[in-house]
């Protein structure tokens, strides 16, 4: 992930690339974003952020975080636990057991846990946008509370701004931010 | 005047080093044991300072001074979102508490923002309250230009805290602004020792004033006499917190009664003291100065 920071003092840059830097990694989405372009202008107080999104990881299934021991199943990653049960006893219902806090019981044929152990468990395209708008809300200065969003298929750009925020502002930021997204 | 530090070492023979700070006439206004160790924060008239030390030394304890010790600080922050706490604000708290001195935060409900920023007359009344203030600003050196302008009213001493490392400021520390990671390299330490010296200087000035003009009583000795006559509740941390002109008492109202009749020397609390109801926490007990009440003793 690139991060360029433009328009202020060199210590704000510095200051603003390590705080982009973290709030990414702190949202997991460091792997997902190709770059990140931030332009301040602490004067007239507008800020634009335009991110570029990557590539996103495949969707997690239930043979991703399971261990299949005969007829029963060991979840080796806790944290899909709950999502994972959710998903189980909505399709099977009784016919799946939780014998143990890691371990489930399943009263199904072969063929039947075949199918079950492909079944999508979680798919990180679903919440990126949602996460992505978390990070850059957490990035961009808290007075800056006039948001102007502008979205094409595989980039996000915010401008924020504590004024109003007009259409030939909007054109500038079009333009300046062509290149990057 | 009494001197304040800090003692840390084991259990053995403490009670002696206690027993000698109260023939001293001076006070333990903390105390902690855990198991083996034992750290207290200890009163004592400055010209018996000597004593002490060989006490500590005898013990084999550890002496350290608390240049913030007896002050109670507020850290003023432009909100209690994300993008201002925990860090750096929770970074500086932790260190000026490291210094001595009882810290206490407080967001601004309206702070953000350049042209936006605000201070309510109920938020400088909350700040004024404390013996100094610390405000801590971002990173932009337009926005901090402006915010400036807001800790002009504050009649307190106070000292900025910000991002760019050259403003012509009166007690201004830079190279802090915004933080997303605590604060543990070696430059970043620095800057909060920077803090609180600059913290330090600022209360220089409060302290020489009242060196200038006594107040009547040491908030010590008074808060003393008070937790003498109403016990502390069970489990209850610094119901009393002191400030170096007054404290702040953390009781209910019909204690608050009580402790207006106490005699300190020839006359009663209440004609030495001013006391009102505060805003934020507690009844806040202003000690007059020495010119005001006549010699007590």
């Amino acid at each position: 992930m690139e991060v360029k920071i433009e328009g202020v003092s060199d210590f704000a840059n510095g200051s603003y690339t390590k705080i982009c830097q973290d709030t990414f990694r702190d949202a997991e989405l460091r792997s997902n974003i190709d770059h990140v372009y931030m332009h301040c202008n602490p004067k007239e107080f507008v800020f634009v952020i335009a991110v570029k999104i990557g590539r996103v990881s495949r969707p997690v299934t239930v043979w991703d975080v399971t261990l299949r021991e005969e007829k029963k199943l060991r979840i080796t990653t806790e944290r899909y636990a709950p999502k994972l049960l959710a998903l189980l006893w909505d399709k099977y219902g009784e016919k799946v057991e939780q014998v143990g806090r890691l371990e489930l019981l399943l009263k199904l044929e072969d063929n039947e846990i075949e199918e079950l152990l492909k079944l999508v468990l979680y798919d990180p395209k679903d919440d990126l946008v949602t996460r992505i708008l978390y990070a850059l809300d957490t990035i961009l200065p808290e007075g800056a509370r006039v948001r102007s969003p502008m979205r094409s298929t595989n980039s996000i750009v915010i401008i924020a701004s504590e004024n109003p925020i007009g259409e030939e502002q909007k054109n500038k930021v079009e333009e300046m931010v062509s290149e990057y997204v | 005047m009494y001197k304040i530090m800090m003692f840390e070492g084991g259990v053995y023979k403490f009670y002696e080093l206690k027993e000698l700070v109260g023939d001293l006439g001076g006070f333990i206004l903390q105390e902690s044991v855990m198991q083996t160790e034992t750290m207290m924060h200890l009163a004592f008239p400055e010209e018996d300072e000597r004593e002490i030390r060989n006490k500590i030394k005898e013990l084999g304890g550890k002496y350290k001074e608390l240049p913030l010790a007896g002050t109670e600080i507020i850290l003023v922050v432009p909100s209690l979102g994300k993008h201002h706490a925990v860090d750096p604000m929770c970074d500086i708290a932790e260190f000026l508490r490291r210094s001595g001195a009882i810290t206490n935060m407080m967001g601004l409900a309206r702070g953000v923002g350049r042209r936006i920023a605000q201070m309510t007359t109920q938020e400088k009344q909350i700040i004024e309250e404390f013996d100094a203030a610390v405000f801590i600003f971002g990173t932009f050196e337009e926005c901090l230009e402006e915010k400036v302008k807001l800790c002009k009213n504050i009649d307190i001493p106070y000292i900025i805290v910000g991002g760019p490392s050259d403003i012509e400021l009166e007690h201004y520390v830079g190279g802090v602004g915004r933080k997303t990671a605590r604060m543990r390299n070696k430059d970043e330490i620095e800057r909060l020792y920077a803090v609180t010296s600059e913290l330090e200087r600022a209360l220089a000035e409060k302290r020489l004033d009242l060196e200038e003009d006594p107040i009547a009583a040491s908030p010590l000795f008074i808060k003393d006499m008070i937790e003498m006559t109403i016990l502390p509740k069970v489990g209850e941390e610094l119901p009393n917190v002191i400030q170096l002109d007054g404290l702040r008492v953390k009781m209910e109202e019909e204690d608050i009664e009580k402790i207006k009749e106490i005699e300190i020397g020839k006359k009663k609390l209440l004609e030495i003291c001013e006391i009102k109801k505060s805003p934020y926490t507690g009844y806040l007990l202003e000690i007059k100065s020495e010119a005001v009440t006549g010699t007590l003793f």
